[in-house]
């Protein structure tokens, strides 16, 4: 009898999870096909500025993906390699930090840097020569790109160079190698199986990459299909074109998705690194090795450091106090934190329904438990500004969506946080059940007790970490926000953006300062509080 | 004579130091409990190890080794596992014995087939380590040990990954080697049967120090108490 019922119980909660996934979704699509026949195809099709989107859309991909990459190479290569270096900790700590990090403030710090009036065009005045502008088009979005995917693609490259056992490292140094040899013997075999899966994640957020482009590019040479549909819809009122762009959106998101699938299995992203054991490497001593590792090494801390050192340097500034007891601050910064926190109890919400369905059926029902899996990558193939997009033609017609602007967002971030949470959660949730199932109910420990007993002390540290990402994520997104935005209603990365905009720099200063510690506490506390001390 | 002087070291919380003369050309078993240090007198050996107190020397004769890299002592090791890169032929994991750039001579590719000759694995030369079964893989690793011409040969329970006929199979083709090659082995193993059909001589080590050596016919006989601990019998 309590099984019946406890089975009822799950499914009834997967079910509501199923709906609050499905029902946006539909909604948009059903959105955009009541406008197909309203849609001038023949003049989109030949709009020759929607094809320089569409071109440059793939190409600043293409190109971030392959610096970022190569990049990520030579660091996780070096970091490898250099197991006690000093700084070693600062930079790991600088590229963890890197992923919660709001686009609006890598992109503040990176025009600090870059930008007319920056720190090195500063240093170049000094030096004789002429200040010239740079950062705004593909170089300052190449910038942003790889301030975001180096650290990415590092730690999952490095998390594979320390997974090389120490066996193989002795009978390396035993046979003599040079490191050459090792390259090509023992770190290219074990990189090279991780590499295609991580080009396709890092050109999927590279070419749906809207904030950074939003502000770093947007004319005519520099404009993503992503900010497209924005200014569809923001500019023109164009929702027709919004439309068309949407549609190919998810086609060419849909592209990347399926040859990432068919590239293998989805690589895992947050996971620790802790190395075990120092690994005995016998290319440890030559110079040129140890010079071009150091100069690697620099090069990567000051990639992350430096913009982030401008931001906070920017941010201490005269200007703190009226900026700090100006009430559109603080409105900006509870809707923020708002935001932040129910997008991401929504999101596990909703990862938990999924996750729990997934586990009941996995043994009788594999195909149903394999299209749970796949809803998380559906919603890949749907960018946040399409799914925007869709609810706000969606909505519109019923009610004002911009009077309902923040639960939408809400709505839409939880739904993006998904593939995050269930890539964090799914290994832990589907372990309990494969492990502990059989004897959970042999020894008849149920309900709130297995909850209790169980399955928190299993979950909380995943359940914290997936939190605070989806939280922190939410937090500093830029995108959905400006899509729904009024000036009645702010948050604190739509503030930044329009004090970047006007020229206010002290007020930006401050206010940068304000959300990257809103995004950073959040994250921290959330992973301690819930994840309890690391052991 | 291969000889350790007061060859000290600390990992973690566990002190190691040995003392010990080995006579070369024989099968030697060392034999003791889990983490008493059986494996870190081999890595010491092998130099994945360094020795932590100025005094402590290794001496093979009447050459110090305990200074020269891993690559430069006259030393082969094999693993429990992880002996092969995977990705890799056997016949090229045979070669990275010889040369790590894997550019062999003529006459080195000849040492390689026969090499893989011996040890029974003719005509495999092209499968990949995964195609092969446990105990071919350490047979794979064994040829390497052969290409590679060094004295030494360090065995890190090699075995224990095998079943009981297998086990035997290979016991016979490391001695048939080692005879043939005159070699020197260094056995670690927690089967007293390996140590008495193999070894002439067993090293019997307990908390980080050399405890007991002697002939291997008469290990089992010892009335010491770590020994009949180790070996299960009541005293």
């Amino acid at each position: 009898m309590t099984k019946v019922l406890s089975l009822r119980r799950w499914f009834w909660f997967s079910s509501i999870s199923f709906c609050l996934v499905l029902l946006p979704l539909l909604l948009a699509m059903s959105a955009f096909t009541s406008y197909l026949g309203q849609a001038q195809w023949l003049a989109y099709v030949t709009d020759t500025y929607t094809w320089r989107v569409v071109w440059f859309s793939w190409w600043q991909a293409c190109l971030s993906t392959f610096i970022s990459l190569s990049a990520a190479v030579l660091v996780a290569r070096a970091l490898a390699r250099r197991q006690s270096f000093v700084g070693r900790w600062l930079l790991l700590r600088c590229f963890s930090v890197a992923l919660v990090v709001p686009s609006v403030i890598a992109v503040f710090g990176i025009i600090l840097l870059h930008g007319k009036y920056g720190y090195f065009n500063q240093l170049w005045l000094w030096l004789g020569g002429q200040p010239h502008s740079y950062v705004y088009g593909l170089t300052g979005i190449l910038l942003a790109h790889v301030f975001f995917n180096l650290p990415l693609a590092t730690r999952i490259l490095l998390q594979r160079l320390d997974a090389i056992n120490a066996e193989t490292w002795r009978l390396s140094s035993q046979l003599g190698m040079t490191s050459m040899d090792l390259w090509r013997h023992i770190e290219w075999p074990h990189l090279k199986g991780v590499l295609p899966q991580l080009a396709a994640l890092v050109f999927a957020l590279c070419f749906t990459s809207f904030a950074i482009v939003m502000t770093l590019g947007g004319g005519p040479k520099a404009t993503t299909i992503e900010v497209a549909i924005f200014q569809a819809i923001r500019f023109d009122f164009d929702i027709a074109k919004a439309v068309y762009l949407s549609l190919l959106q998810i086609v060419f998101c849909g592209l990347i998705l399926w040859a990432g699938l068919r590239l293998g299995r989805p690589i895992d992203i947050f996971t620790s690194l802790e190395t075990s054991a120092k690994n005995m490497r016998p290319d440890l001593k030559p110079l040129l090795g140890v010079v071009s590792d150091a100069l690697v090494l620099l090069l990567a801390t000051l990639l992350v450091l430096l913009p982030l050192l401008a931001v906070v340097i920017a941010g201490i500034n005269t200007a703190w106090a009226d900026v700090l007891l100006d009430l559109r601050l603080w409105n900006a910064f509870s809707n923020s934190l708002w935001v932040a926190l129910s997008s991401a109890l929504l999101s596990l919400l909703m990862a938990s329904g999924l996750l729990l369905a997934q586990r009941h059926w996995r043994e009788r029902y594999a195909a149903a438990a394999l299209a749970v899996e796949w809803m998380g990558s559906v919603i890949l193939v749907v960018p946040p500004l399409v799914l925007a997009t869709g609810l706000f033609i969606g909505l519109s017609p019923h009610v004002n969506v911009f009077a309902i602007n923040l639960y939408i967002v809400v709505l839409v971030n939880a739904l993006m946080g998904l593939p995050y949470m269930l890539r964090v959660l799914s290994v832990a949730y589907l372990k309990i059940g494969r492990d502990y199932d059989r004897l959970c109910s042999s020894i008849g420990v149920q309900g709130w007790y297995r909850l209790r007993h169980v399955e928190w002390p299993i979950l909380r540290k995943p359940i914290g970490l997936a939190l605070a990402l989806v939280a922190a994520m939410s937090a500093g997104d830029l995108g959905v926000v400006a899509l729904f935005g009024s000036p009645d209603i702010q948050t604190l990365p739509l503030l930044m953006y329009q004090r970047l905009g006007s020229y206010q720099s002290d007020a930006a200063g401050v206010t940068a300062l304000v959300l990257l510690g809103l995004c950073l506490a959040i994250f921290v506390i959330l992973e301690r509080l819930l994840g309890g001390s690391s052991d | 004579m291969i000889n350790f002087k007061q060859v000290s070291c600390r990992l973690g919380e566990q002190q190691f130091c040995y003392d010990l003369q080995i006579p070369l050309g024989q099968v030697v078993a060392i034999m003791g409990a889990s983490g008493s240090g059986k494996s870190t007198l081999l890595n010491l050996l092998a130099g994945f190890i360094q020795p932590q107190t100025d005094a402590a020397q290794i001496l093979l004769g009447d050459q110090r080794v305990d200074q020269l890299d891993p690559a430069q002592r006259p030393v082969t090791s094999l693993f429990q596992e992880h002996n092969l890169f995977a990705h890799m032929s056997v016949f090229n994991n045979l070669a990275l014995g010889i040369r790590p750039s894997l550019r062999l001579t003529a006459d080195e590719i000849d040492q390689v087939e026969i090499a893989l000759d011996q040890v029974g694995l003719k005509g495999l030369g092209s499968r990949l380590p995964k195609q092969l079964s446990g105990g071919q893989r350490q047979r794979v690793a064994l040829g390497r040990a052969l290409v590679r011409r060094k004295p030494l040969l360090l065995l890190d329970e090699p075995f224990s990954a095998l079943d009981p006929a297998l086990r035997q199979e290979m016991a016979a083709l490391v001695k048939g080697l080692s005879q043939q090659h005159q070699l020197t082995v260094l056995l670690v193993t927690h089967e007293p049967k390996d140590a008495l059909e193999l070894a002439e001589t067993v090293v019997f080590i307990a908390d980080g120090r050399v405890h007991w050596q002697g002939p291997s016919k008469d290990f089992l006989q010892q009335k010491d108490s770590h020994i009949k601990a180790y070996l299960g019998q009541s005293c």
